[in-house]
């Protein structure tokens, strides 16, 4: 079975960031070199030599590009400058706007415009719910403060409705993330193979999935530098934010001033610390630009950084201006954090850089699959 | 005869010789062979000092025989022939054995090693004592030169030999000039223009003074030897002219390989396949548009075409890896968003900015696919309508391991260099060689390249094997460099140790003439007997063995000299074993 080459594919994956993909001989020194590439699994190499020849489907069909965890030893020993770290880096934007069945992720990926426009468009929402949407139901800011001197938070954000508005908005994120993830799960195992694997399997090997979202085992084989570790703070810190705010607002957004060493407050903070310290050493890093995997930054790249880096500040300040007692801070803090938010969610998660959180555990899953798949 | 006084020196060569061999123990065993006058041995004889040894010895100690043990002849044998000359006596009185190469670098054993070094210097000293002198001779030189081939090899060697104030005939078989070089648009890696390159060398050929140009002519037989050959021309306006030159060049270059019998490429079928050579008329005339007149938005150039593949010609055709490139730049200067494809086996990038050239090429946006000659080719069928493209190439892809269809519009092969059919009529005419591929052969691969075992024949340009133009020129200007240096000492010397034939020995059976591999014998009818022209003979020795009535003298490899020789190297194993 042959398959027709695209040569204008090229033109569409420069888009993602893909500098000179034409540099490569394909002396494959990079794949000789990488930690995590391994037999059935071999990369980067192979993904370059696809992209250069336009062949989109199979580029669909990898799960190769998810495998690699950007250690950037390739790109460093690489004899002719191809840089097949950014190679790999750029063909996961691509393969997550080829997996987005709405289009969105190409457009995002492919327009900053687009990007940017969609996101203040979602923070104008956001604004305009609190300010005028909220108020003509009845809610309404006070310079009332509680007993023990905190601001009525509730009685401007009802936590009723924002509780609804979390959950909704995480249903619609997981729904479009898990629908892409099935479309990349039959890309890879199903559409371009002649294989399948027992639903057994797919039951057997479910823990990889918790495992490596939890741990992110293949990142620290191929990590020297400790960026695992801060990577890991803000993976959890981020994780415990994210169910706690959808989960668990009614314990969480609370009038009363909990005394410090309370649970909600201590898993707030650690939360906290968790992104601050992940954000700051990814923001120095891609600023210094010392290590490979921060040397070419893409736009999606900085975006994804200044939003959920604004988000933990917002929520920083509305902290510090609730326990105080200062109402006029607080609101405003709380509807800036939210129009930051709440964009974030909706298109990174789904459709931009956030998504890999799915895709990266899912993908180890897959290769799973793919390793115990029998012919069909 | 007068009375043999050898003189026999065994070199240590440093410990080369030395470390395996007992060379005292050699020296000393010798001298009490009969006629050997002195024996000695020396750290290095090839060395200045080892030399004015034998010279002194030779006048000191009236020797008139000298053998020395050391390297291979190969290396030494004219150093030490010289020596003995300087010191009065004849240089074919000497005689060297090769202890080295052919004893102390390959045994381990040093008894052993020192038991056959003593067989091979008994056996030199055997063969000595019959060694007779011979005279160096030499012919005189025709300053006039024969350059057959008006490429640009030609015209670069007649114009070199021409400025020099010698007369050269260049004889071209068709209607102009130029050769390849004038089908060309741009040449690679610099991208200079050939038409520039080629044009002032034509005019500046037919302008000069010293050169007669002789177009639409071939020559039909050449006759007589080094310095003095003869040969008939048939000219247009003068009729039949005879030239006589002392040195010959052969440049007639070669021709593209016709890919019609590769059926996987449709050449011929397909109106918008072509070749390579068709391509760079198509690229001087600056149309570039496929048979229907639309400009091509896939381009497909597909490497080693007839090259590199058992089926048509084994050898690599050297330069069409880099002209496919250059074609990339002259593509990408006037279709600047088409898709171009390099289908190539192996991208060889060997000469001066040729890998450097490449990496720039690999930026302008190309697609490399490679293919596995072993396998299979790639194969080339039509498109169907709703495919939005002229032909597709089918191919498996030996860098990413898939079978895929390359959609394009035209197709370009880079066609492999073929020598000439008539090749083996210049062969006749002029007494070369020629390899398994209708090249012509050179003396020596390394040491002699354009020189061929014909004395006064010099082979340059691709003639010789694909070449790019440098090399082309630059075999040119050696040749004329050699010619103009006989023509300079105005004689050369011929081969010494050439075979005669003692005729009333002779039976008449011409099986010497059959194996001569340079035809210097021929048949004397008057006399019944094989005639050896000594200017022709090389000395090889293959007439000699072959004669079945042992008629044929091979001077220095007498029958005596030979049974001598294998008398001394069996006479002392005998005794030592």
């Amino acid at each position: 079975m042959s398959v027709r080459l695209n040569p204008d594919l090229r033109n569409e994956l420069v888009q993602y960031g893909i500098g000179d993909w034409n540099a490569c001989y394909h002396c494959g020194t990079c794949t000789a070199m990488c930690p995590l590439s391994e037999e059935g699994f071999l990369f980067p190499r192979k993904k370059i030599r696809l992209m250069q020849m336009g062949l989109g489907d199979q580029l669909e069909a990898s799960v190769e590009p998810w495998l690699c965890y950007y250690c950037g030893d390739c790109t460093t020993t690489c004899p002719r400058d191809a840089n097949p770290g950014e190679l790999m880096m750029s063909l996961r934007r691509f393969m997550t706007s080829r997996y987005d069945w709405t289009g969105l992720s190409k457009k995002f990926y492919t327009s900053e415009v687009w990007e940017l426009a969609w996101i203040i468009f979602f923070a104008i929402l956001v604004v305009l719910s609190f300010v005028i949407v909220l108020p003509s139901f009845g809610f309404h800011y006070t310079s009332e403060l509680t007993a023990d001197g905190g601001v009525k938070v509730n009685s401007f954000a009802p936590i009723r409705i924002i509780e609804t508005f979390d959950w909704a908005m995480a249903i619609i994120v997981a729904t479009l993330l898990m629908s892409n993830i099935l479309r990349m799960y039959y890309a890879i195992i199903w559409k371009h193979t002649n294989t399948k694997v027992s639903l057994w399997v797919h039951i057997r090997e479910l823990w990889l999935l918790i495992y490596n979202f939890m741990v992110q085992p293949k990142f620290s084989k191929c990590d020297s530098k400790g960026y695992w570790v801060s990577h890991w703070f803000l993976m959890s810190g981020y994780t415990i934010m994210f169910i706690v705010i959808v989960v668990f607002l009614p314990w969480f957004q609370t009038e009363e001033i909990l005394p410090v060493y309370d649970p909600q407050r201590l898993l707030g903070y650690y939360a906290t610390f968790g992104l601050l310290f992940g954000l700051f050493i990814a923001i120095v890093g891609r600023v210094k630009k010392k290590e490979v995997k921060f040397q070419f930054s893409h736009i999606s790249d900085w975006l994804f950084l200044a939003m959920l880096t604004l988000t933990v500040i917002t929520g920083i300040l509305i902290h510090i201006f609730r326990i105080n007692g200062m109402p006029m801070a607080t609101y405003i803090s709380y509807i800036a954090h939210m129009a930051i938010l709440v964009p974030m969610i909706l298109i990174e998660v789904p459709f931009s850089k956030w998504s890999h959180l799915a895709y990266r555990p899912f993908a180890v899953y897959i290769a799973q699959l793919k390793k115990n798949a029998v012919p069909r | 005869m007068e009375e043999p006084r050898i003189g026999v020196y065994v070199c240590w060569c440093g410990t080369n010789i030395a470390k395996m061999v007992d060379v005292e123990q050699v020296a000393d065993e010798v001298s009490k062979l009969p006629h050997v006058t002195i024996s000695k041995t020396y750290k290095y004889m090839c060395s200045d000092p080892g030399q004015e040894l034998i010279i002194k010895d030779i006048r000191g100690h009236k020797l008139n025989r000298v053998v020395v043990a050391a390297c291979s002849p190969r290396i030494h044998e004219l150093t030490f022939r010289k020596a003995v000359e300087k010191a009065g006596i004849n240089p074919y009185l000497f005689e060297m054995a090769n202890i080295r190469e052919q004893n102390s670098w390959v045994h381990t054993d040093r008894t052993e090693a020192t038991s056959k070094a003593l067989d091979l210097v008994v056996a030199a000293i055997r063969r000595v004592q019959y060694h007779e002198p011979l005279q160096k001779r030499s012919v005189n030189v025709d300053p006039a030169t024969l350059v057959l081939g008006g490429g640009i090899a030609g015209m670069a060697a007649a114009l070199e030999i021409a400025n020099a104030g010698k007369q050269v005939y260049l004889v071209e078989k068709t209607d102009r000039l130029g050769g390849q070089v004038a089908k060309f648009d741009l040449t690679f890696p610099y991208l200079s223009s050939a038409r520039q390159l080629i044009q002032p060398f034509i005019q500046r050929t037919e302008n000069h003074p010293n050169i007669d140009l002789f177009l639409n002519t071939e020559i039909k037989e050449v006759t007589g030897y080094i310095g003095n050959f003869k040969s008939k021309v048939e000219t247009a306006e003068n009729g039949t002219i005879e030239l006589n030159f002392g040195n010959i060049i052969v440049a007639v270059g070669l021709k593209p390989f016709n890919p019609t019998v590769i059926s996987e490429y449709g050449y011929g079928q397909f109106p918008d396949v072509i070749t390579s050579l068709e391509f760079e008329e198509m690229l001087s005339n600056g149309h570039l548009l496929t048979k229907y007149g639309k400009e091509p938005r896939n381009i497909a150039i597909i490497h080693c075409v007839g090259s590199r593949n058992k089926k048509y010609h084994e050898y690599c055709s050297r330069v069409c890896c880099m002209a496919a490139l250059k074609f990339v730049h002259e593509i990408r200067a006037c279709l600047s968003s088409a898709n171009i494809f390099e289908i190539y086996a192996d991208m060889r990038a060997y000469g001066k900015g040729h890998e450097e050239f490449y990496a720039l090429t690999t930026h302008k946006q190309i697609i490399f696919l490679m293919y596995d000659q072993q396998e299979s080719l790639p194969v080339i069928r039509q498109a169907n309508r709703n495919d939005n493209c002229n032909m597709i190439i089918e191919m498996d892809e030996k860098l990413s391991g898939e079978s895929i269809e390359v959609p394009v519009d035209m197709v370009v092969l880079m066609v492999n260099m073929e020598a000439h059919e008539n090749v083996k009529e210049v062969v006749r005419a002029v007494g070369v060689s020629l390899c398994g591929n209708q090249f012509f052969i050179e003396k020596h691969p390394k040491l002699d390249p354009v020189a061929t075992t014909t004395g006064g024949v010099f082979i340059v340009g691709s003639c010789q094997g694909p070449k790019d133009i440098p090399d082309s020129v630059a075999q040119a200007r050696a040749a004329a460099a050699r010619i103009l240096a006989s023509i300079a000492q105005g004689s050369v010397a011929v081969e010494v140790t050439t075979a005669s034939v003692i005729e009333h020995l002779c039976c008449g059976c011409q099986t010497c003439i059959r194996v001569c591999p340079y035809d210097a014998i021929s048949y004397n009818e008057e006399k019944q007997a094989s005639e050896i022209n000594e200017v022709l003979c090389k000395g090889c020795g293959t007439c000699g063995s072959a004669c079945p009535a042992g008629a044929i003298l091979s001077k220095h490899f007498t029958d005596t000299q030979i049974l001598a020789e294998i008398t001394g190297i069996m006479s002392m194993s005998y005794k030592g074993a």
